[in-house]
């Protein structure tokens, strides 16, 4: 085992203050299951996330994070267990659902033709908000897009379509926030900018469910992770609690270069040959 | 604005609000993509110049079979060269899951579309219409001109169930364009020969029954009121065989993630 020190943890900034959820539930994913063809790809999957809360949801390649948020975001359907949100089937009362959701997905994924402020213009329109123009324009200036409001999304730089992607996740007032690899290819301003708007979104009242490869991310965002691999939860915990639990497992310690982070509680569990 | 309430009741938004707005952002994609529609007009331009002598109008079967060759052409030019490529590389970027995630339903997302597209068509068919009027001398009275633009609105079903069958078998944006241009040409080539003969025998019977045969059939059956024979009502029903089929074929193996890979039987909501 190597001894080598680690470098300094200073990636993540600024870490979300920490704040204590109310406890309840706000959204349950119970037995999910989802498959494709033949090849079961979340096998049982179950957990909760309450309200103000980050929770993370890490897994190698191919373990089936994106699976589970295509099934909670009503992207795919599951062969079997429930997604509910505020008590809300997302498969039997999808609208109703989506109403609640802000989301990001890993593309920005708008037309190339519509300019930013058609694009806002669409996504308020379906998640039925009212906006004058001038709201709208004010609200895209806030977020440093005021001067490409007439530019469209294939004329604006990728840190840009990244920001109009989120504020149109956040146009409803989401009472949950879904995230897949949200700061994946971001700058360190970008990613700044993407936390402090977490940080908002948990201080009233919303709740983030986000996957990430970032275990320095999880370690210092997250109320709580759930590392899954092979379409199974292998745990699910703070990430103190996961670190001091398997603190003493022989492959968590052979992963280990050093203090025992969740990184190595990662690696443990879920091996470290690579995946593709 | 962005700030977040954890709200206890929620709605969700009307259906009428929904469409609306999709309505009007993909008008929005339309006109930036008149460049596109004038281009489809090209080919039915020529095919009306081309073939305005007399000699050449008997040699396809008369100015009916033009014209009906022309709106054909034109609607065929911009639903699998326009609407077939514009859905596969909006699934490609990603555009679709990223809508799929509102509250619209999915039937929403796609029939905003092809609604859209419709007009689009429309309007193709009018221009072609008029132009093939004047070009062809036909003085054709307003009941034709309304039986016409009747079997356009079914042309362009016909032309739509194509592009969306095209899309639904074919994943990648690259090879739907590509795949798409041979589809058109060879088309509209059999369309040109089956009517002027030049195939010959067996080869002039296939090209009656493809959907440009018989969408030119019915074409010139409507353009001469009071002619429509029982060839006309047969290639009326093979226009709606197309239609169910390739529309079926279209939706059952259509996926909005290019990249999803399972049993087409389990799609999403």
């Amino acid at each position: 085992m190597s001894s080598s020190p680690r470098p300094a943890r200073n990636a993540i900034e600024p870490v979300p203050a920490r704040s204590a959820t109310d406890g309840t539930t706000l959204l349950e994913v119970r037995d999910l299951t989802v498959a494709y063809g033949p090849k079961v790809a979340v096998d049982g999957v179950s957990f909760e996330i309450r309200r103000s809360e980050i929770f993370g949801l890490l897994g190698p390649n191919g373990a089936g994070k994106t699976t589970t948020l295509s099934a909670i975001e009503g992207l795919r359907r599951p062969r079997a267990g429930a997604v509910l949100l505020n008590g809300v089937d997302i498969v039997r009362q999808p609208a109703l659902a989506k109403a609640q959701m802000g989301v990001q997905l890993q593309s920005t994924g708008f037309q190339s033709e519509l300019t930013v402020r058609q694009v806002a213009r669409l996504y308020a329109g379906l998640y039925g908000v009212a906006l004058s123009d001038q709201d709208l324009d004010g609200a895209l200036a806030d977020i440093g897009l005021g001067r490409e409001l007439d530019r469209t999304t294939r004329q604006i730089s990728g840190g840009q379509q990244q920001r109009l992607s989120l504020f149109v996740a956040l146009i409803h007032h989401p009472t949950i926030l879904l995230l897949d690899e949200p700061t994946t290819g971001l700058d360190p301003q970008s990613r700044r900018y993407l936390w402090t708007r977490i940080e908002r979104v948990r201080a009233d009242g919303g709740s983030i469910l986000l996957t990430t490869h970032s275990m320095e991310e999880a370690q210092s965002v997250c109320d709580r992770v759930a590392i899954i691999d092979h379409g199974r939860v292998l745990a699910i915990d703070t990430p103190r609690n996961l670190v001091d639990q398997h603190r003493d497992d022989p492959l968590v310690r052979a992963a280990a270069r050093g203090e025992i982070t969740l990184e190595d509680v990662f690696i443990g569990l879920t091996g470290s040959e690579i995946r593709d | 604005m962005t700030s977040t309430t954890a709200a206890t009741t929620v709605e969700a938004p009307s259906l009428e609000t929904m469409l609306g707005a999709l309505l009007r952002a993909d008008l929005v994609v339309l006109t930036k993509n008149r460049m596109r529609m004038l281009l489809s007009l090209m080919l039915p331009l020529i095919i009306l110049t081309s073939t305005s002598s007399s000699k050449a109008t008997r040699s396809f079967g008369g100015a009916e079979f033009i014209l009906g060759l022309a709106i054909t052409a034109g609607i065929a030019g911009t639903s699998i060269m326009g609407y077939a490529p514009m859905v596969a590389r909006d699934r490609e970027s990603g555009v679709f899951q990223r809508l799929r995630v509102s509250p619209a339903p999915t039937w929403a997302v796609m029939g905003s579309r092809l609604s859209v597209q419709m007009v689009s068509n429309f309007v193709i068919a009018l221009a072609v219409l008029v132009l093939g009027d004047n070009i062809h001398h036909l003085s054709l009275s307003i009941e034709s001109y309304v039986l016409v633009l009747l079997v356009s609105i079914l042309a362009s079903a016909v032309f739509l169930s194509v592009a969306q069958a095209l899309v639904g078998l074919v994943k990648s944006a690259d090879t739907v364009q590509a795949f798409g241009r041979l589809l058109y040409i060879g088309l509209v080539i059999v369309g040109l020969f089956g009517a002027s003969g030049g195939l010959g025998g067996f080869w002039d019977t296939v090209s009656k029954w493809t959907p440009v045969g018989v969408l030119m059939t019915v074409f010139a059956g409507v353009v001469g009121v009071g002619t429509f024979d029982s060839r006309d009502w047969l290639s009326l029903l093979a226009c709606g065989g197309y239609v169910v089929v390739l529309t079926t074929l279209g939706i059952y193996f259509f996926r909005f993630d290019s990249q999803q890979e399972d049993n087409p039987m389990n799609t999403s909501t």
